[in-house]
């Protein structure tokens, strides 16, 4: 059997128990009232004046934020000239955004000014995805009730998996490289270097508007890459580690959606969460660089 | 509070749009939150970690170039060391090929010397005994004048002035030739 022959069964005997699960178990009805992705939702929990109010999202945020900080600032005050593990870790990630990250893509003295701008967006943004991924009480969607009392179920939460998130880090990033960009160039300067050099004529207008819409859908591009990657990602280890049993009504799929979740669940921890902070972070490096440098 | 209500009841209704709709309040608190991390990190974290990291880099590049330094010093010195053990080397060589020749001189000098000194004892033997044949012959001759003086007294009962005498036989003697007892003894020499 040839390598290819051999992943087609494979993946022809995992369907293929599948049905047969499905035909011998049989559905016990399609449950229509478990809407998974209610789980994502941001209940209010702490009603505060205006928009204040202390939700799901803003907890995940101020804890991502509290353990962002509390680590840092502990390791950093405790460097030592001989590291272990933990500090060289960080300082790896710390060297690996200084250099990698914003060096490369700036010149010395935005480099200077916005290295901890995005250092921090790097930072929080891992951080909220790592914790995301751990299981916490905090499914209001779908309590348990015990001795009449509502207890949240355990879910996997993630602010990043929340649009308005990155959004805000988006927004943050825009206004920034743009701002830096007008002190760099002036206004019509900015405006003008939209366009390639080289460009002129008709086509330098139809360039310039196609730009200025890119610049903009920037905006949405970063905040949705990593919101999507993240909900997406915990959606479906929801679904496999359980949801579609639900859905469906066939409880015994389960077994073969489970080991798929773990499998799910690791490659998100250990690649998606560090990669999209990763991409965010360069991104957002390539934009404040793109925006003061001389030729488009 | 109502909004939020709406958008959840909306929600439960089936859709999923609550995903993708920006929610003002956490875009809020997002901004907040970041702002105080980006302010305390900024303050409280990055500057010991660049600290502590150039430290160490200026701590790497020292014990390189002291590491380099002290290389240098090591091969300077192996090179003088070197150099004063051929001088050491040379030198030696040097003493040695001197004492060599200072021995040849001196055995060459010894060697002269010992002939040199033996050709003068022969000739002061040569000296010796032809003054020793000289003084012999003077002797003789002295002897043989007496023995001639007293001779003629006997024979001529005459007895002539001592010096008068004496200088007969002085000239009878000059003219014997004892050249022949001086060249016998010459030639014995």
């Amino acid at each position: 059997m040839t390598k290819r022959a051999k992943i087609w069964t494979g993946v022809g005997a995992y369907l293929g128990i599948g049905l047969l699960l499905g035909l011998i178990v049989g559905s016990a009805g399609r449950d229509e009232n478990f809407q998974p992705q209610n789980e994502f939702r941001l209940d209010v929990w702490v009603d505060l004046p205006g928009p204040f109010d202390i939700t799901k999202g803003v907890v995940y945020v101020i804890v991502a934020v509290a353990i962002t900080v509390g680590l840092m600032i502990y390791i950093a005050r405790r460097m030592e000239d001989k590291p272990n593990r933990v500090q060289t870790l960080i300082e790896t990630v710390y060297v690996f955004l200084r250099d990698s990250i914003t060096r490369n893509n700036m010149d010395a003295s935005m480099a200077a000014k916005w290295f901890p701008f995005i250092a921090t967006l790097f930072l929080f943004i891992w951080v909220s995805n790592m914790i995301g991924y751990i299981p916490m009480p905090v499914n209001t969607e779908h309590p348990i009730t015990l001795f009449g009392i509502d207890f949240p179920t355990f879910q996997i939460y993630a602010a990043t998996a929340n649009l308005s998130v990155p959004l805000v880090l988006a927004a943050m990033v825009f206004i920034g490289y743009t701002v830096e960009g007008i002190r760099a160039k002036g206004p019509g300067g900015y405006l003008k270097a939209l366009v390639p050099a080289g460009v002129t004529g008709p086509m330098a207008g139809f360039i310039f508007v196609l730009e200025l819409f890119s610049n903009i859908l920037r905006l949405i591009s970063l905040s949705v890459r990593l919101f999507a990657n993240i909900l997406a990602g915990h959606l479906i280890i929801l679904f496999m580690a359980g949801g579609i049993a639900v859905l469906l009504g066939i409880a015994a799929i389960a077994w073969l959606t489970l080991p798929l979740a773990v499998i799910l669940f690791i490659f998100e921890i250990g690649l998606i969460a560090t990669l999209q902070a990763f991409i965010f972070a360069i991104l957002a490096s390539i934009y404040f660089g793109g925006a003061v440098a001389q030729d488009h | 509070m109502l909004d939020a209500l709406v958008i959840a009841a909306e929600g439960a209704d089936g859709g999923g749009s609550f995903l993708v709709q920006p929610d003002v309040g956490l875009m809020l608190w997002t901004v907040v939150a970041f702002a105080i991390a980006a302010f305390l990190l900024q303050k409280f974290a990055f500057p010991p970690i660049a600290a502590a990291l150039d430290r160490r880099q200026n701590m790497i590049e020292e014990s390189i170039e002291s590491a380099a330094r002290t290389r240098a010093e090591a091969d300077e010195v192996l090179a003088e060391y070197r150099e004063r053990l051929a001088a050491a080397r040379e030198q030696a060589e040097a003493i040695i090929a001197r004492a060599r020749k200072a021995a040849e001189t001196t055995e060459q000098e010894t060697i002269a010397q010992a002939k040199q000194r033996r050709e003068e004892l022969l000739e002061q033997t040569k000296r010796d005994i032809a003054a020793e044949t000289r003084r012999a012959i003077q002797d003789i001759r002295n002897e043989v004048a007496d023995l001639t003086i007293l001779a003629t007294e006997k024979i001529t009962r005459k007895t002539l002035g001592e010096d008068d005498q004496r200088r007969l036989v002085e000239e009878a003697l000059a003219e014997l030739d004892f050249t022949a007892l001086a060249g016998d003894a010459g030639s014995r020499n």
